[in-house]
């Protein structure tokens, strides 16, 4: 039994061209007796970051709760929102603190990030339960059907997908992946992030 | 005395010799109206090292049976030599190739007769049945058989077989209005789908267990057309007799890193 | 083996425990209420290790009563649900940590909404339609699975949850006899006789 398979779950992020889609899906479990179909991995943490917290799940908690902490307390010492850059190496950290008595989570980042110009640009990255930072510029994913979504990922993304392509890829990757994974599944959501916008889908795809 | 065994101190000691190993690699096998394709990468490897860059997965059996073997190289190897050696007798008996489906039966009764010292190998047969269709049979190490269209087996199974899923079978896709997917898909469009998926397994695959070369047959129904084979660089034709399935063999390069 | 159930319908949770105190193979009471009232809407099923459940119930039973001494209001569910969260949280990377499952249950006033959530000894919290502890678990969620509808009354509520007591008592060997069961709605709390 690992403690990282204990709950189920999966977590993908992927760029796109001006845009970026993070998702999950919705099961929470006991090893193999299903739980709850509507257990949230991903979380808002500003209007451009969002955060996907596949592994155990009472670690999901308890660290949405605290990066809400820490990301509240830097946006009130720094009058601004956080940065997505910033804002995973403040994941890093968090998860460094607990080297030897790690939280058992691999946190999924997707964001849009200011650029010096006064633009946006897709951001997007992955740590595993330790902390250690992975700057894709593709696509990053975690949790129990994570070699599934690498597979599928690799075989369906491309560069500069336009948003609406971009669900596709991504809807199709974790579709895909979780109906091959016993401990994922129970339902999907997506988040498609542009500059001005957030559009969110809850997928319709099998139950079992 | 110093030089002397002590007998009474020495506890009960125990030995083992563990008759397996795992020697990565991924095949892979889809089956389309009048052809099937089986395809293997080239790589052996224990562990993190690469014991040879070119070891055949695929072998062909008959003109219309191609074999496919994946997991403990040595066990596979003896295992399609005497797959090999049952076919002969069975030419030399009835003056004809064995045909498929019987050849799914005997490898079921040949891993099952191992039931308790298995040949740790996955199995992936293809080619043309008597009726003249694109076949693949999927084996599992003590015989459990099923015929599909499309199998992935191997260290990559994770990584290949739900994008094949996708691919193949066009799960979680729905049709325009009006229309349906297609049941077989054709030949040029199953080969690019073969190579995505090795390249893919290549890249992403954790060990370094996936790459170096990838073999690719094709069998063809008797009497159907070329489909573009002839076009396909790098193919080589590997038919014994003139009036029955065709077999061909096309090598690509995959990563050697 | 210990078992608790709850459902959710319009405008009401039902939460079941069964009545039996174990050590080892001895039954050594048949009558033990394993539900508390924490608030005037507020009720949680425990079970778990014998020890720990009383001793973390009554902690957190004192402490939700603390906090409506001194604020004059309850905590509402979802605010009561994550606190007792973070307390097994907190426990399960302590020293002794807390064998605690609950289920709660209650009614928001604020709201006028039904709110069930589900919580293991890992301090895994989820909000739910409806719950299961213990062996009962793998009995009862798929035929909840089958019959629960949020928007049955309260006596079709306790029908399905007859359903469930009966299928558990049916088909596991070590099935608990008396259960008890209560309710929390827009009224508070009432203990209901099957």
């Amino acid at each position: 039994m690992s403690i990282m398979e204990y709950n189920g779950g999966s977590v993908i992020a992927m760029v796109g061209k001006d845009c970026v889609a993070i998702a999950s899906d919705l099961r929470l479990g006991n090893q193999a007796l299903g739980i709850s179909s509507n257990f949230q991995k991903i979380f808002p943490v500003t209007d451009r970051i969002y955060l996907g917290l596949p592994g155990l799940a009472t670690d999901v908690t308890t660290l949405r709760e605290l990066f809400r902490y820490r990301v509240n307390m830097y946006t009130i010492k720094e009058e601004r929102d956080i940065e997505p850059e910033t804002f995973a190496h403040l994941v890093s950290s968090t998860l460094y603190e607990r080297r030897f008595g790690p939280f058992f989570i691999e946190p999924v980042m997707a964001g849009m990030s200011k650029t010096p110009s006064g633009g946006y640009k897709p951001f997007i990255a992955a740590t595993d339960l330790i902390g250690c930072l992975n700057f894709a510029k593709d696509f990053v994913v975690a949790g129990t059907a994570s070699s599934k979504l690498y597979g599928v990922a690799e075989g369906l993304w491309e560069p500069d997908l336009e948003p609406e392509d971009l669900f596709e890829t991504i809807s199709q990757t974790m579709l895909n992946a979780v109906d091959r994974d016993a401990y994922s599944g129970w339902g999907v959501i997506v988040h498609v992030m542009t500059k001005d916008k957030v559009i969110t889908r809850t997928l319709k795809g099998r139950m079992d | 005395m110093p030089d002397m065994v002590s007998l009474d101190r020495a506890g009960p000691q125990q030995r083992q010799f563990n008759p397996y190993s795992d020697n990565g690699g991924t095949i892979l096998a889809i089956a389309g109206a009048d052809f099937s394709v089986i395809a293997g990468d080239t790589r052996q490897s224990e562990g993190y090292n690469i014991q040879t860059r070119y070891a055949p997965k695929v072998f062909k059996l008959t003109d219309k049976a191609v074999l496919a073997v994946n997991g403990f190289a040595a066990d596979g190897n003896m295992f399609v030599k005497r797959v090999r050696q049952r076919l002969e007798w069975y030419r030399h008996a009835h003056a004809k190739d064995m045909p498929l489906r019987a050849i799914a039966r005997l490898i079921q009764t040949m891993l099952y007769g191992r039931r308790f010292f298995p040949y740790y190998v996955y199995n992936i047969l293809g080619g043309i049945e008597e009726d003249g269709s694109g076949a693949v049979y999927s084996f599992d190490p003590v015989g459990s058989y099923e015929r599909e269209s499309c199998r992935a087996a191997g260290a990559a199974q994770s990584l290949v077989q739900p994008f094949l899923d996708n691919q193949i079978y066009f799960k979680n896709q729905t049709a325009a209005p009006g229309t349906t997917h297609p049941k077989h898909l054709p030949l040029q469009e199953v080969l690019s789908l073969v190579i995505d998926s090795f390249t893919s397994a290549t890249e992403r695959h954790i060990e370094a267990s996936v790459g170096d070369g990838l073999e690719m047959y094709v069998v063809l129904a008797r009497g159907s057309q070329l489909q573009g084979l002839e076009n396909v660089p790098n193919v080589q034709e590997m038919t014994t007799t003139s009036d029955g399935e065709r077999i061909f063999i096309i090598r690509r390069e995959l990563k050697k890193d | 083996m210990e078992t608790s159930f709850a459902i959710t319908g319009k405008g009401y949770v039902i939460l079941a425990a069964d009545t039996t105190s174990a050590r080892s193979i001895v039954k050594m009471k048949s009558d033990e209420d394993k539900i508390k009232t924490l608030s005037p809407h507020l009720l949680m099923a425990y079970s778990g290790e014998p020890g720990d459940t009383i001793q973390f119930a009554e902690y957190i039973e004192r402490n939700i009563r603390l906090y409506q001494i001194r604020n004059n209001y309850p905590l509402r569910p979802p605010a009561a649900a994550s606190w007792i969260r973070r307390s097994l949280a907190d426990s399960l990377r302590s020293r002794k940590p807390y064998a605690v499952n609950l289920l709660l249950g209650g009614y928001d006033t604020t709201t006028y909404t039904p709110h069930l959530y589900w919580v293991d000894y890992l301090g895994t919290m989820t909000e739910l339609p409806f719950g299961a502890h213990g062996y009962g678990s793998y009995f009862a969620l798929s035929l909840l699975d089958r019959y629960h509808d949020p928007e049955a009354t309260l006596e079709e509520g306790l029908a399905t949850l007859r359903r469930c007591i009966d299928e558990v008592s049916k088909r596991l060997v070590v099935s608990p006899g008396k259960y008890k069961v209560k309710v929390v709605d827009k009224d508070g709390i009432r203990e209901v006789e099957l």
